[in-house]
């Protein structure tokens, strides 16, 4: 109890601190998925048709999600510098695959007899696609879209390190004052605050599914 | 055509979802990870090297910090193993029905957590740094894609199977271990390699704390503003991590019961 007392008072000290970066780490990750969302959309409809295209796209991105975050942030800080281009880089690059994997597996699952009569009833190619295709297959990608929020949600606090935004910096703080009465503190501080944000935005996620999704195919 | 299945798929996973692009990463990955690291270490071996980067860039010291780097990425998987499958078995089981949906529960919410701040908090908590401090909290945080695998996989035996099983006299265990176990095994293998990209990825974190590991080459190499240091570090990281992966494939189509490939 003595602790938990302890972190109340800390919590409470800084609050401006702490919201601040929290609005920052949310609006990176929020800003960054948007852009892998265009990016992965673009490129999932560009190959989905063929299937050679499909495994390359699937295949590239899936190799760069392998490669560690710590590593990726390093090869890009002499090429980036540091702080924000560097991070927008990595997290954009890593949401990929989840978009793309999702927009492809949900293009291709399309029954054809539904695109044939789009057609039949005298829709254009691209009228198929925007009007018939990419609304059943938009449940799919929003799943992947969230599973990439997820995942950024964490590897933005290694972002710090390269002097990036967000809640990161308070584990940094936490891990470079070691043996300080807050080191713990702001480390908590930092990581609970990672977790609860993500949840909140899976909760976003939910009801923007909702919302967004063709009322034909609602569950 | 792929299952509607992998679109569904709510996770961290670097699945590519697609049997074909599988198969190519399966062929051409290792040629093009052993290319560039050749590369890239003939590259930093034959440059003009002062002080500083001569003391990082041996044989020697590239050896030992890889070294490091396979032993946390071996010993979380160990762990993994050993404590994920039996769990997610454990749970899983008719009597354990109530408990199943919380752990599943947990272990998504686990996937949020960064692992950074996970490997930081155990460092403050035990105020011990090395090796086991590492290893601990990075393999709590890639225990959960093989558990949730497991469970996964277990639940999705069929129910007539079991009762088909139990019906030609089998014991509870027996159908465990020869129908449920072997139709779970390839969800597992492919949480398992999940896992161990979580682990090798994680890896590079464990200088944070003392841990060792490849993670040290990148740090030296950025404060110290010598590029050709961090660029071996982060590229020699990076070719483990995508050579442990291509293993895990590998793994994932040689393992796996043969009625099912």
């Amino acid at each position: 109890m003595n602790w938990l007392s302890d972190f109340g008072s800390f919590v409470a000290g800084r609050w401006e601190q702490l919201l601040f970066d929290s609005y920052l780490h949310v609006s990176a990750v929020v800003q960054c998925v948007v852009i892998a969302t265009v990016v992965g959309m673009l490129l999932g409809v560009a190959v989905y048709r063929s299937p050679f295209g499909s495994a390359v796209a699937t295949a590239v991105t899936s190799a760069i999600l392998t490669i560690p975050s710590f590593a990726l942030f390093g090869l890009l800080i002499p090429v980036l510098g540091l702080g924000v281009p560097p991070t927008v880089t990595v997290l954009v690059l890593y949401a990929l695959l989840p978009i793309v994997r999702n927009t492809i597996v949900g293009l291709a699952s399309v029954d054809s007899s539904v695109t044939d009569a789009a057609r039949g009833i005298g829709m254009s190619r691209f009228g198929v696609l925007t009007r018939v295709e990419l609304r059943l297959a938009w449940p799919a990608v929003l799943t992947g879209i969230r599973v990439s929020t997820q995942m950024l949600m964490g590897i933005l606090a290694i972002a710090a390190y390269a002097k990036g935004p967000g809640l990161g910096n308070q584990i940094i703080t936490g891990l470079s004052r070691v043996g300080s009465a807050n080191a713990t503190n702001a480390a908590v501080a930092g990581t609970v605050a990672i977790v609860i944000l993500a949840l909140v935005l899976d909760a976003v996620y939910v009801l923007i599914g909702r919302l967004t999704t063709s009322r034909g195919i609602r569950v | 055509m792929p299952d509607t299945t992998t679109a569904e798929r709510a996770g961290f996973s670097a699945d590519s979802g697609s049997r074909r692009s599988e198969r190519l990463r399966l062929f051409t990955e290792p040629v093009v990870v052993l290319a560039i690291l050749g590369a890239v270490l003939v590259w930093a071996f034959t440059g003009d090297l002062d002080d500083i980067e001569a003391r990082e860039i041996n044989a020697a010291n590239i050896l030992t910090l890889t070294w490091q780097h396979v032993q946390i990425t071996l010993a979380v998987t160990a762990i993994v193993l050993l404590v994920a499958i039996p769990l997610g078995i454990l749970v899983t089981r008719p009597w354990a029905k109530g408990v199943a949906p919380i752990v599943l529960g947990i272990a998504n919410m686990g996937q949020a957590a960064p692992a950074l701040g996970l490997l930081v908090l155990f460092f403050l908590l035990t105020q011990q740094t090395g090796f086991w401090v590492a290893v601990i909290p990075i393999a709590f945080y890639a225990l959960l894609p093989v558990l949730r695998n497991t469970m996964v996989g277990l639940q999705q035996v069929d129910q007539s199977l079991l009762e088909a099983g139990r019906g030609i006299g089998m014991s509870r265990f027996t159908v465990l271990r020869r129908i449920e176990f072997p139709l779970a095994v390839p969800l597992m293998l492919a949480g398992l390699r999940t896992s161990l990209v979580l682990a090798v990825g994680s890896a590079t974190l464990a200088f944070f704390i003392g841990g060792g590991g490849l993670g040290e080459l990148i740090d030296v190499g950025y404060k110290l503003r010598r590029t050709s240091v961090l660029v071996v570090g982060a590229v020699l990281s990076a070719a483990l991590a995508l050579l442990v992966d291509w293993l895990g494939g590998l793994a994932e189509q040689l393992l796996g019961p043969k009625g099912l490939r």
